[in-house]
């Protein structure tokens, strides 16, 4: 029995090490989106230790010490993590079709064909805003589709909205 | 998503027949003038109700009727129904809905109004629908799907049959880019019945392997244990109430629920297509639908080989349509029907119909690389990826086998991830994704097959969307 090919695309350019993600330009985003996520997790960490505080000042129980030195563990761990995941985020604009990657240990890469956009969402939650951080996010008609791209400068984030409308309206297809 | 906003200070409630305020009086349309608010008909609040009333039944169940008796049941049960049918009456007086150009308008709620606007080239599916008391009563449910929804925005339920047909062609003639401006538009009044259209069929389910299909399924194969094991312990505890067998009966047709589900949702399941090139189905038996599907409205369309289905070389074929919600499984609610049950000559000249330019017998996947086997121990040739000229195909599965086609032209984004695992094997999962909610899984792939894959399928459905017209 003759065995099938194992590769569906003969694409000989295609060198294994040096992918062609890391052929297009990617852009970073901002390093203080590391700040933002830090904050955002120390503050669970204060609530949890907080609350394991208290517990042990009522119970005297040296479990609540534990839980209170795993937390923080936890908490020094995520924060190593997250640091270096930001580093990770990047986008960029190709002719047809942004890309986006991010993620670590999952490691996700999105390509968005401009002509598929439906809407494009701007945030900033008060944390962001206190950095002059916001949060650009492309919809496409399929809820799978992820193009987030946060920790964008504001006239980064306002440049890439406008850009990726017009974009949009130029190659408008939707379904 | 589509919901109109009423500036807040607009009166809820406006003249039947003018347009609502805050809306330009005049229509730029020339086509379709305007036409009064229509109402549904009078007898959808009694249908409604009753649909309502076998709910609260089947929430208050066989311990209910127990503890209180049966007239105390009876009463409770009327009381709920007059409260429900009241309800449903004042609902039904605030409904409504009117074509205004190229959208159809629904008014409805109590005490939170809304009005809708459906823009009908968005339009990617109408359903007919008729439950069995509106198959009694001569009325049928007008169901319109379009994108964005979680469940189906806008349901017309109920109108005459003849009212729900011609109003179901009058906005698909408006929907269609090609009928622009086609007589079928311009009459005012919503009684311009066009002779039904000539549909050539396509496909039709014979009832008998329908029935031999889901008599082979898993549920219908634990029937004879779950009978046996009911009957051997009524014998020991000889304990016959009528309780007893009554709540054992209803649980034993909660296990079947599917299999017979399916037999009488798919029954005598027929599939055409009319002179637009639009898929027409029928199906069903205690509830008919009939549902109009407008070319490139096809999002995936899936082949399905169930493990106890082998023996016969039976199929099954179903489609993802954008709009309607997404994948749940053991719902049949949901009209994802293609083929039924069917073989694979059936099957192959169905997707080349739905699919121009698909051949089922001539596609071709590989499997991921061997090192896979890790993540996969059994059947790892099960799983496969392929690049055909006009869809992405993707197989995996051991035990039911799955077959998904994306066409190239409907996908919306790409992704690839690589999980921990997978980096250590230097694999990779390619996503294609479609508004249908489902996407096409290409599993583990070589990494740089992986990346090669992305960069193919964005650049065929960049060159797919430009071919289209």
């Amino acid at each position: 029995m003759s065995e099938p090919p194992r590769s569906v695309v003969n694409a000989p350019e295609v060198n294994a090490l040096e992918p062609w993600p890391d052929t297009v330009e990617w852009r970073p985003v901002s390093p203080k989106l590391i700040i933002v996520q830090l904050i955002g997790l120390a503050a669970w960490v204060a609530v949890l230790v907080a609350g394991l505080s208290v517990a042990y000042f009522f119970g005297r129980h040296s479990g609540w010490l534990i839980g209170i030195g795993a937390v923080l563990l936890l908490g020094a761990w995520r924060a190593v993590i997250e640091a270096r995941a930001v580093s990770a985020w990047g986008y960029a604009e190709r002719d047809n079709d942004l890309l986006v990657r991010h993620g670590l240990l999952v490691r996700h890469l999105s390509i968005v064909p401009y002509a598929r956009m439906q809407f494009v969402d701007v945030t900033a939650g008060p944390l962001e805003r206190a950095f002059g951080l916001a949060t650009v996010q492309l919809h496409t008609a399929s809820a799978a589709s992820d193009a987030r791209v946060p920790g964008l400068p504001p006239e980064e984030a306002s440049r890439l909205r406008d850009r990726l409308t017009a974009l949009g309206e130029d190659r408008a297809e939707g379904l | 998503m589509s919901s109109a906003g009423l500036p807040p200070s607009v009166p809820p409630a406006w003249p039947q027949g003018t347009p609502p305020p805050g809306y330009p009086p005049v229509e730029p349309d020339p086509g379709a003038g305007m036409e009064k608010r229509q109402r549904l008909h009078p007898l959808s609040p009694l249908l409604n109700g009753a649909k309502s009333i076998v709910v609260i039944v089947a929430a208050l169940s066989w311990q209910t009727l127990n503890q209180l008796g049966p007239t105390h049941f009876a009463m409770i049960v009327a009381a709920l129904a007059v409260g429900v049918v009241i309800f449903s009456v004042v609902g039904w007086w605030n409904t409504g809905y009117q074509v205004i150009g190229r959208e159809l308008r629904i008014t409805d709620g109590l005490i939170w109004r809304r009005n809708r606007a459906i823009p009908l080239d968005r339009l990617q599916a109408v359903e007919l629908r008729r439950p069995l008391l509106a198959q009694l009563t001569g009325l049928a449910e007008l169901r319109l799907e379009v994108v964005g929804g979680a469940k189906t925005e806008a349901p017309l339920a109920y109108l005459t049959v003849r009212e729900a047909a011609a109003l179901r062609e009058r906005l698909l003639a408006l929907s269609g880019r090609t009928h622009k401006g086609s007589a079928i538009g311009a009459g005012p009044a919503a009684g311009v019945v066009a002779a039904p259209p000539a549909e050539a069929p396509l496909y039709r389910v014979r009832n008998r392997d329908l029935l031999i299909s889901q008599l082979l399924t898993p549920q219908a194969f634990f029937l004879p244990i779950g009978v046996a094991w009911v009957i051997t312990q009524f014998a020991m505890e000889h304990s016959w109430s009528f309780i007893g067998i009554a709540s054992t009966v209803t649980a034993m047709a909660g296990v079947l629920l599917q299999p017979i589900r399916r037999v009488l949702g798919d029954w005598d399941f027929r599939l055409s297509r009319d002179h637009d090139r639009r898929l027409v189905l029928h199906y069903g038996l205690t509830e008919t639908r009939n549902q109009v599907v407008p070319p490139n409205r096809v999002q995936t369309v899936r082949v399905i080989w169930p493990f106890l289905w082998r023996q016969a070389r039976w199929l099954n074929l179903r489609l993802d349509i954008a709009g309607y919600s997404g994948p749940e499984p053991g719902d049949d609610k949901t009209s994802d029907r293609l083929m039924p049950v069917g073989d694979i000559q059936t099957a192959r000249a169905l997707v080349a119909e739905v699919l121009p330019g698909v051949d089922l017998a001539t596609i071709a996947t590989s499997p991921p690389p061997l090192r896979a086997r890790w993540l996969h121990p059994i059947g790892l040739r099960f799983y496969g990826a392929g690049l055909s000229p006009d869809v992405f195909v993707t197989r995996q599965g051991r035990v039911t086998r799955e077959l998904s086609l994306v066409p190239y032209a409907r996908m919306q984004s790409v992704r690839v991830v690589q999980g921990p695992l997978q980096r250590r094997l230097g694999l990779a999962t390619v996503y294609a994704d479609t508004a249908g909610g489902r996407s096409g899984v290409a599993h583990d792939r070589d990494l740089a097959e992986a990346w090669a894959l992305a960069e193919q399928l964005a650049t065929r459905a960049r060159a797919a969307r430009a071919r289209r017209p």
